[in-house]
């Protein structure tokens, strides 16, 4: 037998990703927790607004955006960072082996894509049944469109978790899972809050801006007004996507933004893990 | 092929290897020695490509080809220091993913892990293996590939005899078959076994590189031959000085360190004095203490004169 190609050895990478999240209990935590979620959302929609019943998918969609933002990058980069870097051992074994170490990232990164994708499916979609059987098939593409989001989210993180992560064995693998947090805290908590309270501090145009930039540059804003818009439209929109939706001259332009920041998000943070990784010492 | 030629590494403003010259050959078993921190790792660790020179080069295979390039890894297999594999995978799935990735043949994987007596164990979790066996797991991955450069980072440590016999017999037909084998060790009973060749590191500095001819004249010139006399004539003092310059007298007891010969015609020298001979033992040069004496010596001439 002859070695592989650089495509084969990057499939063989990504199964024996896949077959690790498959064993994990975090994966199917992390199906659960979505399947729950939007359970959860879509039985207690009506009950603030004093009413009861299931909501539909559009309505339990807009519940869930905010969550999805929260959870999925969280566990994008914890286990993404766990994944590109295992134990010193396991590493050194692994990159000595006559593949380049680049194939390496990219098969952990796209094995371990395609497990949590597909915990979502199982989430949503499980959740989806439950709430097709209650509220009807209303909406049903909205929800789809977040179970995207939710899946472009997953891949920007674990992007953002290999660069964090790449190459980190032994201690550096511990630093690499609290920078990993302090990642997930800022792009989903941090970005958003000191911009809009900068905003408030500037005037009108340089407000404007400053929002935009927040949400075309933090790529947890940038799906989650991605989102809504394809949700929603224009309605029950924020500070910072008005102010998106008029810089951009209106929701196809404001698309195209948020699309052309998620690509890059992607694409960078992994072409530079691999430069990164290509030039350390193991 | 291995080939050092004036390999340097640096961490930092730390200095892990300096300047190192060694070239492993086709057949060829050497056994890199030396204490903990002395750069036996990062050696073995450039020549699977893990870490980049910061002086030098770090060469293998035939041709020789830098040990970072990935077509190069295509002939070594490297056993790291404390090989570690995903807990929730079997023995089994282990070989044989990197049986694919190295392009094996398929039969390989039982054959793997029989060299590496696992076949019992090969469907259970590697979270369940002890140490020793994930160690004999990490022997059967280096096994698969019959790569002809072995490089082998304390291959027995923590092994049972079962995993001794494997780590022993991986060496044994490396050297049959014209495999370059490259292993750092503290078990002197290992290259005492296994080594055509010793490397000795001292705080990253090659302080010492001795062949089966040369480890043996050393060990031999090291030989200790202790007799207990009585009676021993006033003259037998100078006999033995004059035979064996270092030989000790003290008492009843006689010391000669020296080749065989030396010992013999110390001894025949004792008889001929007429001295009544009351005890008498012999033994060759000890491998361990040759070693505490090279490292002794280098770290009292210091990293300068090393360098």
């Amino acid at each position: 037998m002859s070695a592989p190609t650089r495509l084969a050895a990057l499939a063989l990478v990504a199964r024996q990703e896949i077959a690790l999240a498959v064993r994990s209990r975090w994966t199917a935590i992390f199906a659960a927790v979505f399947a729950l979620l939007a359970v959860g959302v879509a039985a207690s929609g009506y009950i603030l607004s004093g009413g009861s019943g299931f909501e539909d998918f559009a309505r339990t969609s807009v519940s869930l955006v905010q969550l999805v933002v929260l959870v999925v990058p969280l566990a994008a980069l914890v286990m993404g960072v766990l994944a590109v870097a295992p134990e010193r051992g396991t590493a050194e074994l692994l990159f000595s082996q006559p593949i380049g170490r680049g194939v390496v990232l990219l098969g952990q990164l796209a094995g371990l894509f395609v497990a949590l994708s597909a915990a979502e499916l199982i989430g949503f979609g499980a959740a989806g049944l439950v709430v097709f059987l209650n509220a009807g098939e209303e909406g049903a593409g909205a929800y789809f469109l977040l179970v995207l989001g939710a899946i472009l989210l997953t891949a920007v993180f674990l992007a953002i978790a290999a660069l964090v992560g790449a190459g980190a064995v032994g201690r550096k693998r511990v630093r690499a899972l609290a920078l990993a947090l302090v990642v997930w805290f800022a792009a989903t908590v941090l970005v958003d809050v000191a911009a809009l309270g900068i905003a408030t501090l500037l005037r009108s145009t340089a407000a404007s801006r400053l929002l935009v930039a927040s949400v075309v540059l933090n790529p947890a804003s940038a799906i989650r007004v991605g989102s809504l818009l394809a949700v929603q439209g224009t309605a029950a929109f924020g500070a910072a996507s008005l102010a998106l939706l008029r810089l951009t001259g209106g929701p196809v332009g404001a698309a195209l933004l948020l699309g052309a920041s998620v690509l890059a998000w992607i694409v960078l943070p992994v072409a530079a893990a691999i430069r990164r990784l290509g030039h350390i010492d193991l | 092929m291995i080939r050092f030629d004036g390999f340097g590494k640096r961490y930092g403003r730390q200095r892990a290897v300096s300047r190192v010259d060694l070239a492993v050959r086709r057949g060829e078993v050497v056994a890199l020695l030396g204490p903990n921190g002395s750069g036996k790792s990062t050696c073995l660790k450039a020549a699977a490509g893990l870490v980049r020179p910061t002086d030098g080069s770090v060469e293998v295979g035939e041709p020789l080809r830098s040990a970072a390039l990935p077509e190069a890894r295509r002939g070594v297999s490297f056993l790291p220091q404390k090989v570690a594999f995903p807990e929730a995978l079997s023995g089994r799935e282990v070989v044989e993913f990197y049986r694919r990735l190295r392009g094996a043949a398929p039969g390989r994987t039982e054959a793997a892990l029989g060299m590496a007596a696992l076949e019992g164990a090969a469907d259970r979790p590697v979270g369940t293996y002890s140490g020793g066996m994930v160690q004999r797991l990490g022997l059967a991955v280096v096994a698969l590939a019959d790569a002809p450069i072995l490089l082998l980072d304390e291959p027995t440590s923590s092994l049972d005899r079962a995993g001794l016999a494997a780590a022993h017999a991986l060496a044994d037909r490396g050297r049959s078959e014209g495999r370059a084998v490259l292993f750092s060790t503290h078990q002197l009973a290992d290259v005492e076994r296994l080594a055509d060749r010793v490397a000795v590191l001292v705080d990253g500095a090659l302080v010492g590189d001795l062949d089966r001819a040369e480890l043996a004249d050393r060990l031999a010139r090291r030989g200790v031959l202790r007799l207990r006399v009585a009676r021993a004539p006033a003259t037998l003092a100078a006999a033995l000085a004059r035979i064996a310059p270092g030989a000790a007298l003290h008492d009843d007891e006689i010391v000669v360190i020296g080749p065989a010969a030396v010992r013999a015609a110390a001894l025949e020298a004792v008889r001929a004095s007429g001295a009544e001979l009351r005890g008498l033992s012999s033994e060759e040069g000890r491998l361990d203490l040759l070693y505490d004496e090279l490292v002794g010596a280098a770290e009292r001439a210091g990293p300068e004169v090393r360098a």
